[in-house]
């Protein structure tokens, strides 16, 4: 799993600085307008031009001085209810009973020579309610309007105060009520099934005549070496994700549970990345062609360097160890020593760089994270003079300083990017970042919920069913029209294309119309065509994005910022499926 | 000269009608159409009435004549394609009207999965009633369909005619000015009609106002006050039951304890001052006033089978 920088943007960036807040607000607009062209364009076919304005306007009126004032948290309750007691009459429940049937057959399934099986552990629990949850959530919430619908007890709901967003409301909390209450009782089974499907025993089969290093046992497909210090304290060898502390005990030496598999780091991020090109001058680092554009790389044994830089790190987070975790990756342009990974140099270096700290070789650990670490306490230089330093005293006195890396393989280059290196202050508590993988889950049921209902609005069960997964399919297709805004791809917009197509000019071809105002305003029309649509891609839920499964998997702690920004976008759809469905179910006749 | 239309728009005569009249239909109309707006069906045509405070109304008709869609335009379920209807003077699209009204549908489209309790529990609180209101009327209401025994059971397991009861205790929750009822008696045995028709009449007394439409025209002749008759779609009939079945030129004397010599002075009488007797006979009893009958001297003295007529 790579860490994107927008992961751990803090929400008030991403809602101001990224410009989170200003296309929620274009988007509300367009909707708006859209809206409120698609109810009068309606409204005209049924009566008229001048009354279809009337009536649209009035039902836009009603929702403002009627039905959202006059709304009761009691008959919001009572519909709820009825919900919840819906879904179980409905058996929901039984998926749970099915989830533990595949949990006690997941040992045939789950790799026992995984690399990580941590990681697969959990990622296989997530994946498996993900899938469940939305499932229910999709079915429970599409069918249950059409269903009163069809058997007509609508009309004993209707002729009552219920008012349009009253309905809708209590469906949704119903089903989020049911859904929750399935989550959490998954959520506990899988905990239970991660940590103990994980947990086993080593015991110490040598042990050399020193006492200080010895072998432990073959057990669940692995072995540890291990080596202990002068008070008989060590930890082993890291094997398929995770460590032993070993403590001797007489001239026995015993071997503790797990360690480190099961972790949430919470790691502190550099906040800007910056290269310098073999020269020494700066650059925007080396594009090798490879991958993506997600790194950029330095060339061996040149002045080619990367540096981070760390900005207000509190001293008081660490005490004598500054933990680190490196995520690099090489790029070879020869194959060389195939066995021995390419090597790199790695300093601290405080912000004016008058004060840094003696260069520290390490071999690239590719494909894996490269726990480090620096003592506060070390050797260095201050303006070139070797001196003994005090990390926060002397290289980071204000808390901000920069890591440098080189790259010593001549001829063979390292990519990085912004989060490839990150500081371990302390780990967040396992099951409460478990935990907030279930919020994350829970909040994509919810924005299943409220599209369900909100189709099932207007729309038969199984339509409003095909209608959701579309919308959710849709979602992931949103980068073709990032493609576009980003004027990534070829041969401009739609009305530009329309016109290449039948004049048959390639889309490598500057457009020329002989007309440059015709062709200007083509170009704007365009750009704002392609805007629109790209806001209005956003009124699609994209789940790839909601998705915190890997956080927890490959041990991140799941930023708080990260978890709001989603709750927001959540309670954004909620609002939008909830508008919706008041205009549905206000204009439609529920006896026709 | 006033048109359709301006009669249409001109405000509801609800607040200012010293009788109050509770709907109000001005040329009502209604089209069913197909998927494509095509017209399937005219089910309704310039429809003209008024149901007053306090009375019975019953609309009558068979089946298709538009009764049921008269009422699913009264009560919003559906809407008007021509002219307007009012109830209480508001539109009747207009959810707050439904505080005052009471609906039993014509099958008692209830949730099954419910139990007498939680059913009228939960219409009580779309009403936003407390809960402690909730209760007490609660209890009222099952002890008045006298549904007791069956609190607790699911109502799919009721009968029909439990089903029916339940289906009005929710429809009496809001304790409404104006009751809605869409073949009340269907699906009741005769006592349970009987009993039907009496609240009908205790509620009217009480001075709720309710509209009925049925099959069952003898229900209508006993309870009703003023009658609707419709017929595809448009209006037959409308007026007081009495005055509407008073046959004019008939005259009938009830009357116990005459001799076989003084009906014949009488019919003598009659026939000098130039009418004619077209029957003089003893009265039959309807069958239920008969049925009625049995079974309550069969509550009195089980086991004894009555004497009534011959073989």
């Amino acid at each position: 799993m790579r860490l994107n920088p927008d992961h751990f943007w803090t929400y008030s960036e991403w809602l101001f600085q990224q410009g989170a807040l200003f296309n929620g607000v274009l988007l509300a607009m367009i909707l708006s307008v859209l809206g409120f062209l698609f109810g009068y364009i309606v409204s005209v076919f049924k009566h008229g031009p001048s009354e279809g304005f009337l009536k649209v306007s009035q039902i836009i009126g009603q929702l403002f001085t009627v039905d959202l004032p006059k709304m009761s948290a009691r008959r919001i309750y009572a519909v709820a209810k009825l919900a919840v007691k819906e879904s179980i009459r409905k058996k929901v429940l039984v998926l749970v009973g099915i989830f533990v049937v595949g949990m006690m057959f997941a040992g045939w399934y789950l790799d026992p020579n995984a690399e990580y099986p941590a990681r697969l552990y959990i990622s296989f629990v997530l994946t498996a309610t993900t899938y469940l949850v939305l499932l229910m959530a999709l079915f429970i919430s599409c069918f249950s309007i059409p269903a009163d619908i069809k058997s007509r007890t609508i009309y004993t709901i209707t002729t009552k105060p219920v008012r349009p967003l009253e309905l809708f409301l209590g469906r949704v909390f119903g089903f989020t009520a049911i859904g929750t209450f399935v989550l959490a009782i998954m959520g506990l089974l899988s905990y239970i099934f991660v940590v103990r499907g994980l947990d086993h025993d080593h015991e110490v089969v040598s042990l050399d005549p020193t006492g200080r290093s010895g072998e432990t046992s073959f057990d669940t497909r692995h072995r540890h070496t291990f080596t202990l210090n002068a008070e008989g304290r060590g930890t082993t060898n890291e094997v398929k994700g995770h460590r032993h502390i070993v403590t001797k005990v007489g001239d026995k030496a015993v071997v503790g549970g797990p360690i480190d598999d099961l972790t949430a780091r919470i790691p502190i991020y550099a906040r800007g990345l910056s290269f310098t090109g073999r020269d020494g001058e700066k650059n925007e680092g080396y594009n090798v062609g490879y991958m993506s554009e997600y790194q950029k790389y330095i060339e061996g044994d040149s002045l080619s360097r990367a540096v981070w830089r760390f900005e207000g790190v509190d001293k008081t987070l660490f005490k004598d160890v500054i933990l680190y975790d490196l995520t690099i990756s090489a790029f070879r342009t020869y194959k060389g020593d195939i066995v021995t990974p390419v090597g790199g140099l790695i300093h601290f270096r405080s912000t004016d760089g008058r004060v840094k700290s003696e260069d520290e070789p390490f071999k690239v650990k590719e494909f894996q994270v490269d726990r480090r670490s620096v003592r506060t306490k070390l050797k260095g230089f201050i303006e070139d003079k070797p001196a003994d330093l005090d990390f926060f005293n002397d290289i980071a006195a204000d808390g901000s300083f920069e890591v440098v890396i080189r790259c010593q393989d001549r001829g063979q280059y390292l990519g990085m990017a912004a989060a490839d290196i990150y500081l371990r202050p302390a780990d967040l508590q396992f099951w409460w970042n478990f935990v907030k993988g279930y919020i994350s889950i829970w909040l994509q049921m919810f924005i299943v919920i409220c599209f369900g209902t909100m189709f099932s609005t207007f729309l038969s069960g199984p339509v409003a069913v095909i209608a959701t997964v579309a919308a959710l399919i849709l979602g992931f297709f949103g980068f073709f029209v990032d493609d576009l805004v980003k004027n990534t791809s070829k041969g401009g917009g739609p009305i530009e294309s329309l016109i290449r197509l039948p004049t048959q000019m390639g889309s490598q071809i500057e457009l020329e119309l002989g007309n440059e105002k015709l062709q200007s305003a083509i170009f704007m029309l365009d750009r704002g065509l392609v805007t629109a649509v790209s806001r209005l891609k956003d009124a699609v839920p994209n789940f790839s994005q909601l998705d915190t499964s890997n956080f927890v998997a490959y041990g991140y702690n799941i930023f708080g910022g990260l978890l709001g920004r989603h709750l927001t976008i959540a309670f954004c759809y909620f609002v939008l499926t909830a508008l919706v469905s008041y205009f549905f179910l206000k204009t439609r006749e529920m006896a026709a | 000269m006033a048109t359709s239309t301006d009669l249409e728009n001109r405000p509801s005569t609800y607040d200012n009608d010293p009788t109050k009249t509770i709907v109000e239909t001005r040329n009502l109309g209604k089209v069913y159409r197909d998927f494509w707006g095509r017209k399937k069906v005219q089910a309704l045509k310039s429809l003209d009435l008024e149901v007053r405070r306090g009375e019975i109304f019953g609309l009558l008709g068979p089946n298709g004549s538009g009764k049921s869609t008269t009422i699913k335009l009264m009560l919003g379920l559906l809407f008007p394609t021509q002219g307007r209807v009012f109830v209480f003077g508001k539109e009747a699209t207009d959810v707050s009207k439904n505080e005052r009204i009471g609906y039993l549908p014509e099958e008692s489209y209830l949730y099954k999965f419910l139990n007498a309790e939680e059913t009228l529990d939960f219409y009580g609180r779309l009403f936003d009633m407390p809960a402690d209101v909730r209760r007490e009327r609660i209890e009222k209401l099952i002890k008045m369909v006298k549904l007791e025994h069956a609190r607790r059971r699911q109502l799919k397991e009721y009968s029909k005619g439990m089903t029916r009861r339940i289906g009005l205790a929710q429809a009496l929750i809001n304790e409404p000015e104006f009751l809605v009822l869409d073949e009340p008696t269907t699906g009741l045995d005769p006592l349970g009609t009987r009993d039907m028709k009496d609240l009908i009449l205790r509620l009217r007394d009480e001075g709720k106002t309710i509209l009925m439409c049925s099959h069952q025209l003898a229900d209508v002749q006993d309870v009703c006050d003023r009658v609707a008759i419709l017929h595809q779609g448009e209006l037959k009939e409308l007026g007081r039951v009495d005055s509407l079945l008073k046959i004019q030129d008939l005259t009938e004397i009830h009357a116990s304890g005459l001799s076989e010599d003084t009906k014949r002075q009488i019919r003598d009488i009659i026939e000098k001052s130039g009418g004619k007797v077209d029957r003089m006979d003893n009265p039959t009893t309807t069958m239920e006033d008969l049925f009625l009958e049995i079974v309550k001297e069969s509550e009195q003295r089980p086991g004894r089978r009555g004497g009534r007529g011959g073989n």
